[in-house]
């Protein structure tokens, strides 16, 4: 249960925002269960209901509308390649594509061995610096396929020994 | 001059001692011991227009907010989700703590119960930035729970609202005769949408992101954040006032021009050599010194065919080469305006003579129709439709007709949508046809691939 | 009212001050100004663009804030973009060209485009031939489309939503109708949209999924045809159907409705009902019904019902006979009975009915005339101070205040649950008080928990009496829930009473109601039946006894042992019940679809229903059967028409003295204006033709003072409960088993009767070591019953919640002390 095991967390999170409007912590709340469940599930969706007062289905909208939230399961290692007009000027599209063979993902994105997820993304605030990409919403920049490479086989290393 | 960007000139500025050390949080000091008014008509006199976008004035904003009104809000617009746009980040990530204090100054002119920072959730580890630089700030007294600073009684009696906590660490609204607001980050989970100022206050309130209906406008009882009187403030706008309190208005005025007062930050990407944000005085340089000087020219020696210079949604602009008369404009809301195009949230993206505008126009409508909330029909289906034939151009099975059909159907969005967006929408179809009409032409053919549509369908 | 001129195509007109603009420009103007997510029972939201205009207003000086003069007219500043009328309140000296090409164009491109992606199967739509899409279309769309088919979205066509309603996702227009209307209006928001963009969608994940009790409305105010009940999906086109104006013969409430019927094959040609629609009658149920009107009406049409009358011959066994007979034997046996003879009136049977009833009653030398079921007290006192004529609880809000008192309203007057709770959404103050929780408490001001039995601690109570003494206007809306008749009547009085002393009475939006049983109580309440008359009738059994309409055996296990000390039983019933097989003479009987009449509601209004469908079997009228054995009485020639036996109403009966036909028939203009052939609103059923109704003036109001009687000391009827003992409380559920409802059980309501239950307490559950599932068995006022256990927070402890009407068997009519045992485990967890 969330309400038990992030209690602090969902507390401080809660205390953001007036008494009567617990609604607000629903995005907030959204992370921390699609961090427990690795996706936003229905059971991290009814737990955030409760919390915030809300009906699943309300809860389920504000899943649905932002792409942040995952509501499949997917890879630990989710990679976001912006392949926007900045980006692409710079060479985004194929760096995306290339990425992607190199991942042996499906059409889903899903890596062969089912460690990453890989999707292409609107801008993100990374122009100067393309092509980028975001592994579980932290940047890494200036890349080309080469030094993209490396960052997956050291996290596919780091897996290996855990 | 860098006003917003001051760690290129005091590195680590964003750690508060040394922010402190360089005069931080004097400005937040002598404006609590100012009249509330008094702070507006600084702001006011500044001339500080948005930096959002839309170039409001930043004091006329404030002065909106009904002083008698007991909760009101400030939300910070840190969305930053505009093609091309990376400045905000920049100033949350370098110089924390000047958008705080800003924020700060502003909320107690406003009268603000509490100050909400609605960050876009990709900005997930700045975010955590400045998350800490609030906590440092509020933990050495400067706002917040510890602050001893007292605010000028009211001509009325009444005792400021602020948003606390009780001593059980729950969230309480609490009356003090101390500063006692408290500043929070909101963390967004990607949509575009959540930048226009109605929608981010949705988003807040933990609905999904679609603008509001206007009037009542933010500022207005019924508008704003929980349906409070509101003010929404781009990052880099707040980040301004600092200067202006400690400076006065007379002193941010000798920068820029008349309508364009102070500096502002170019966001510059594409094909230049030194793509990055450049902070400059307005009305001092121009688009050439912008690439050449600062951006370090074109990649590759090549010539420049265009420039879109409010990311994705401002109309682009047509450069005919490295010579191009065009790129004389001065860097002014002013001068721009007279190219037929914005200033916008300067996003300045650089195309070179390399480019297909019809690909850019169809990169920037499957921009928009990922980005529409869906609310309002034409802007939910016309970005729908346009990526259609706009797929179908690129892919070469299109009609000649499709162009003047995504050119129509672009023109119908516009003036009936419920938000900008959709009119943002608009422009890339609109304006890449109107100045590049042979890069749709190359790839249409007078039958097409696909069967006209049956009659009456 | 206060008015503003507005000036549609320099046009000057009066409007009232604040009115949206687009319900302004409709009812006023006579302008159509074209929406689809604009409703007017709803917030506007300026979705769809559809309402485009053009808006100007007078220019004002900044500074001065004065009018800007230009050639001694004010100087107009035009809006340079088309704006949406929806979202504009009216304002004076307001500007609006609505028709031009600059307007045309605009509404022409938002047709465009949402008929993009819209699937054009009009020819099998449910929706087709009242679709305000299509009309729109017609009106102001383009004449061909520039979308490539195969540009089209293509989506689900079939997505049950819950088990009534389905979406087809490819027809959806995005207008939220049915996501604001769950949420707004009903408070429930078990409708959502998933995604953004060209991909949002309509969604559930609600457990249950959309499952309300108003979950029907959806499909009126739907624009296309995305949503259908599963009653009529696919059942019948528009243009085929007659709506016949009619009125739900479920509740106290009265909702206008319409039957849209048609000839139908697999009726053998014969005319069915093919739906239930509300009609709109702005003072009783709006534009909305809850879902047992409009789905619970499979009954009229059930091959189980009575077909011919029934009569028991020498010897012992019932036998099929005909009408000449059994009139004849009933004739003869109230004749032989001496003055012995009493009637019992179900709560449903018409106001005409229950005269002829009465009159047969009375003509026979009898005078016990008893309501059915007995459980609540005091027609006669909302008789005196029931809410003001002109009542509308849709017009409260700010500054009034609500009562509910000893009522799940909910599950007892559905359409007043949500119109409460509407009202408190506007700002009325809103007490709920009850022996238990109740639905309504989420949108309550304040509730008052007061032990099962006594309700006057409520009224002594200084918030309470606070809050409703500072209101400007009071409603106290009674039920009778745990409580035994002579406490409701104390109830009704001591209600009548504070609102009397605090001059709650007599106006509009004051007084009392209350949550009676059945459609007519208030009807049979004037006509003098009573439920504590069935109590003495059930106390010195007559020698005849008459019942119309009542399954008494059904309700009351009671009923069977003072039923045997009557001589003859003459029932008249819509199904075979028990009491049938019982009686001596047993006729069919006509409900309200097969027939015409008239329905007094709780709030005292005489409405008109009208013959939908053709009778089944024999059956006939009650009125008729009645009069038909009064003839054979007292010769006295009996009544050809409905119309008749009501006309002799008006002047034999005081309160009935305005409701001659016609002037029950009256429409008058009503606001907003739904019903007109634009069908912006959604819905064809929606005009009224049946008539508004005529309520009858309290007695206060026509100036009679307040004689409720000697207060009634309740104290007498507590019931003491033993250690080891619970006190079982009977409730009322929406969706139960009585004849009128249960036939639906094999068709779409089935599922949505819950199985037979018992509510206790967690603590109670514990203690007697019962877990929710689990089968347990109530023992009370000398019945038991086998019911399931639910264990939940809503029954206080030491008490049991027992639904009315669900069990098989009967369970008891009122309150008494019981006990429960675990007679089975659960076989699985619930
Ligand atoms: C579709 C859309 C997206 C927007 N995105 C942003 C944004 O990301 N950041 C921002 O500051 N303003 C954005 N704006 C402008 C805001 O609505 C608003 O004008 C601004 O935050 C006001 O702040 P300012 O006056 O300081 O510029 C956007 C507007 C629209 C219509
Ligand atoms: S213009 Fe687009 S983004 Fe704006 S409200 Fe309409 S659908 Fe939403
Ligand atoms: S926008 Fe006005 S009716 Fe939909």
């Amino acid at each position: 249960m969330l309400k038990e095991k992030y209690a602090d967390r969902i507390q401080a999170i809660l205390a953001k925002y007036p008494p009567d409007r617990k609604r607000s912590a629903v995005m907030s709340l959204l992370y921390i269960a699609q961090e427990e469940y690795g996706w936003v599930n229905q059971q991290g969706i009814d737990e955030v209901a409760e919390i915030c007062d809300l009906d699943p289905t309300q809860v389920n909208s504000i899943a649905g509308f932002y792409t942040m939230y995952s509501e499949k399961p997917k890879g630990k290692y989710w990679l976001h390649v912006c392949v926007d007009l900045a980006c692409a000027l710079s060479g985004a599209d194929e760096f995306y594509e290339n990425l992607k063979a190199y991942l042996e993902a499906d059409v889903d994105g899903n890596s062969k061995d089912g460690l990453f997820t890989i999707e292409h993304a609107m801008c993100l605030g990374a122009c100067d610096r393309a092509p980028m990409m975001q592994c579980n919403f932290h940047f890494h920049e200036n890349l080309d396929l080469e030094k993209a490479k490396a960052l997956i086989e050291q996290w596919r290393a780091n897996e290996a020994k855990k | 001059m860098n006003i917003i960007y001051r760690e290129v000139d005091i590195p680590n500025i964003r750690e508060l001692d040394v922010y402190v050390k360089n005069g931080g949080y004097q400005a937040l000091k002598k404006a609590l011991s100012m009249p509330r008014a008094d702070v507006i008509n600084e702001v006011k006199a500044s001339n500080l227009r948005g930096r959002g976008g839309a170039g409001f004035p930043a004091g006329v904003k404030w002065s909106f907010i009904p002083q008698d009104n007991p909760i009101n809000y400030l939300t910070v617009n840190a969305d930053e989700s505009e093609t091309g746009t990376f400045k905000d980040r920049q100033i949350m990530e370098n110089n924390p703590h000047q958008l705080i204090e800003g924020a700060l100054i502003c909320a107690y002119a406003i009268k603000a119960a509490a100050v909400y920072i609605y960050i876009r959730g990709e900005y997930w580890d700045v975010a955590a930035g400045l998350e800490k630089a609030i906590a440092d700030a509020e933990a050495a007294g400067y706002f917040g729970r510890k602050n001893t600073t007292p605010v000028p009684a009211d001509p009325k009696g009444n005792k400021p609202k602020y948003l606390g906590l009780n001593q059980d660490g729950m969230s309480a609204i609490i009356e003090s005769e101390y500063f006692a607001c408290r500043v929070f980050v909101h963390l967004g989970a990607g949509a575009y949408i959540c930048g226009e100022e109605s929608a981010l206050l949705e988003s807040l309130e933990g609905k999904m992101g679609q603008p509001r209906v206007r009037p009542p406008f933010p500022a207005n009882k019924g508008g704003g954040l929980y349906s409070e009187p509101t003010v929404v403030n781009n990052v880099e706008t707040l980040a301004n006032v600092p200067f202006i309190i400690a400076n006065g208005a007379a002193e941010y005025k000798k920068m820029g021009t008349e309508q364009s007062t102070g500096t502002k930050v170019f966001c510059l990407s594409g094909h230049v050599n030194k793509p990055g944000n450049y902070e400059l005085e307005f009305g001092k340089y121009t688009l050439r010194d912008l690439i050449y000087t600062y951006g370090g020219g074109i990649r590759g020696g090549r010539q420049i065919k265009g420039i879109l210079p409010s990311g994705g949604s401002g109309p682009v602009i047509r450069v005919n080469g490295n010579d191009d008369p065009i790129l004389d404009t001065p860097l002014t809301y002013e001068d721009m305006a007279k190219t037929g195009s914005i200033l916008g949230s300067a996003s300045i993206i650089i195309m070179d003579e390399t480019v297909d505008m019809a690909w850019v126009a169809s990169k920037v409508i499957h921009f928009f129709h990922h980005e529409s909330c869906g609310k309002c029909t034409p802007c939910r289906e016309g970005t729908y439709w346009l990526t259609k034939v706009t797929d179908r151009i690129l892919a070469g099975e299109a009609k000649d007709s499709d162009i003047d059909l995504i050119h129509n159907v672009a023109n119908n969005m516009k003036g009936v949508t419920l938000c900008a967006l959709g009119e943002f929408a608009a422009n890339p179809i609109l304006f890449t046809i109107k100045h590049y009409p042979e890069d749709f032409k190359q790839h249409t053919t007078a039958a097409g691939k696909l069967p006209a549509p049956a009659a009456g369908d | 009212m206060a008015t503003v001129t507005i000036y549609v195509d320099d046009k000057p007109i009066a409007v009232p001050a604040g009115m949206n603009l687009v319900q302004a420009l409709k009812e006023y103007a006579d302008t159509d100004v074209p929406v689809f997510c604009y409703h007017p029972k709803m917030k506007p939201v300026g979705m769809c663009r559809m309402c485009l205009v053009e808006l100007g207003t007078p220019m004002r000086d900044r500074a001065t804030g004065e009018a800007i003069m230009e050639n001694g007219q004010p100087k107009i500043g035009w809006n340079p973009k088309l704006q949406t009328a929806c979202t504009q309140t009216v304002s004076d000296g307001l500007r609006i060209r609505a028709q031009g090409t600059v307007v045309e164009d605009g509404r022409r491109s938002i047709v465009e485009f949402l008929l993009t992606s819209h699937p054009l199967d009009c020819p099998i739509c449910d929706k087709g031939g009242e679709c305000p899409l299509q009309n729109l279309t017609m009106a102001h769309g383009p004449g061909t489309t520039r979308m490539v088919f195969e540009d089209k979205l293509h989506l689900d066509k079939h997505v049950p939503l819950g088990d009534l309603i389905f979406l087809d996702e490819e027809r959806c227009i995005q207008c939220a109708r049915c996501v604001r209307f769950q949420d707004e209006v009903v408070g429930d928001p078990v409708l959502g949209f998933h995604e953004r963009g060209r991909h949002l969608q309509i969604t559930t994940i609600s457990d249950p999924p959309f499952d309300t009790y108003f979950s029907g409305n959806t499909t009126d105010i739907c624009p296309v045809g995305a949503l259908t009940t599963a009653d009529f999906r696919f059942g019948a086109r528009p243009w085929e159907l007659t709506n016949v104006p009619s009125i739900c013969p479920h509740c106290p409430v009265g909702c206008n409705i319409s039957a849209s019927t048609r000839l139908d094959r697999e009726a053998g040609g014969k005319t069915v009902i093919k739906r239930i629609m509300p009609r709109q009658n702005e003072q009783v149920n709006e534009i909305w019904i809850c879902d047992k009107g409009r789905f619970g009406h499979h009954f009229t049409r059930d091959d189980q019902r009575l077909m011919q009358p029934m009569i028991r011959r020498a010897g012992g066994a019932q036998s099929l006979s005909n009408w000449g007979e059994v009139l004849t034997a009933a004739a003869q046996a109230i004749k032989g009975a001496e003055g012995s003879v009493a009637a019992i009136a179900g709560s449903s049977i018409s106001n005409e009915d229950g005269y002829v009833l009465r009159q047969l009653v009375l003509a026979a030398g009898g005078s016990m005339l008893g309501r059915w079921k007995p459980t609540h007290a005091g027609e006669d006192i909302v008789a005196q101070v029931g809410v003001g004529a002109g009542t509308n609880l849709g017009t409260m809000g700010k500054g009034d205040a609500i009562l509910v008192i000893a009522s799940d309203l909910e599950e007892e007057a559905p359409l007043w649950y949500l119109r409460v709770k509407q009202a408190h959404d506007r700002g009325a103050t809103l007490i709920v008080a009850n022996g238990r929780h109740t639905n309504l408490d989420h949108h309550s001001t304040a509730t008052v928990r007061y032990p099962y039995g006594s309700t006057e601690a409520v009224f002594t109570d200084e918030n309470v009496r606070k809050m409703l003494t500072d209101a400007a206007n009071v409603v106290i809306i009674a039920g009778a829930e745990g409580l035994q008749l002579d406490a409701s009547r104390s109830l009704m009085q001591r209600a009548a009473k504070f609102l009397s002393e605090t001059g709650h009475v007599g106006k509009p939006n004051n007084g009392l109601m209350a949550t009676f049983p059945g459609a007519n109580a208030m009807g049979l309440g004037y006509l003098g039946f009573t439920a504590e008359a069935t109590m003495e009738i059930a106390a010195n059994p007559p020698k005849v006894l008459i019942v119309v309409g009542a399954d008494i055996l059904y309700d009351d296990p009671t009923a069977a042992e003072w039923l045997d000390k009557v001589e003859t039983v003459i029932s008249l019933s819509l199904f075979p019940d028990e009491l049938t097989t019982r009686s001596a003479v047993a006729m069919p009987i006509q409900s309200f679809a097969e027939r015409d009449g008239s329905f007094t509601n709780g709030e005292r209004r005489v409405q008109r229903f009208y013959t939908a469908h053709s009778p089944i079997g024999e059956s006939l009228p009650a009125w008729t059967a009645l009069s038909r054995v009064l003839e054979r009485v007292t010769e006295a020639r009996a009544k050809l028409s409905a119309a008749a036996v009501m006309l002799e109403m008006t002047t034999t009966i005081p309160a009935f003295a305005d409701c001659r036909y016609p002037e029950l028939a009256k429409v008058v203009k009503q606001s907003p204006d739904v019903g007109g052939t634009d069908l912006y609103y959604g819905g064809t059923a929606y005009k009224n033709t049946g008539g508004l109704g005529v309520q009858i003036a309290s007695a206060v109001e026509s100036g009679a003072a307040l004689e409720t009687g000697a207060p009634v000391d309740a104290s007498a009827s507590a019931i003491t409960v033993e250690s080891g003992q619970l006190l079982v409380v009977p409730v009322t559920v929406l969706y139960n088993r009585e004849w009128t409802f249960r036939q639906s059980e094999s068709e779409l309501m089935g599922g949505h009767v819950p199985a037979p239950y018992a509510e206790i307490n967690e603590a109670d559950a514990e203690a007697l070591g019962v877990a929710a599932g689990d089968e347990i068995e109530v023992t009370t006022g000398g019945v038991t019953v086998r019911v399931t256990a639910r264990v939940g927070l809503r029954a206080p402890q030491g008490v049991v919640l027992l639904p009315r009407n669900l069990a098989q068997a009967a369970t008891p009519l009122i309150m008494g002390a019981g006990v429960v045992a675990r007679a089975r485990e659960a076989v699985s967890a619930v």
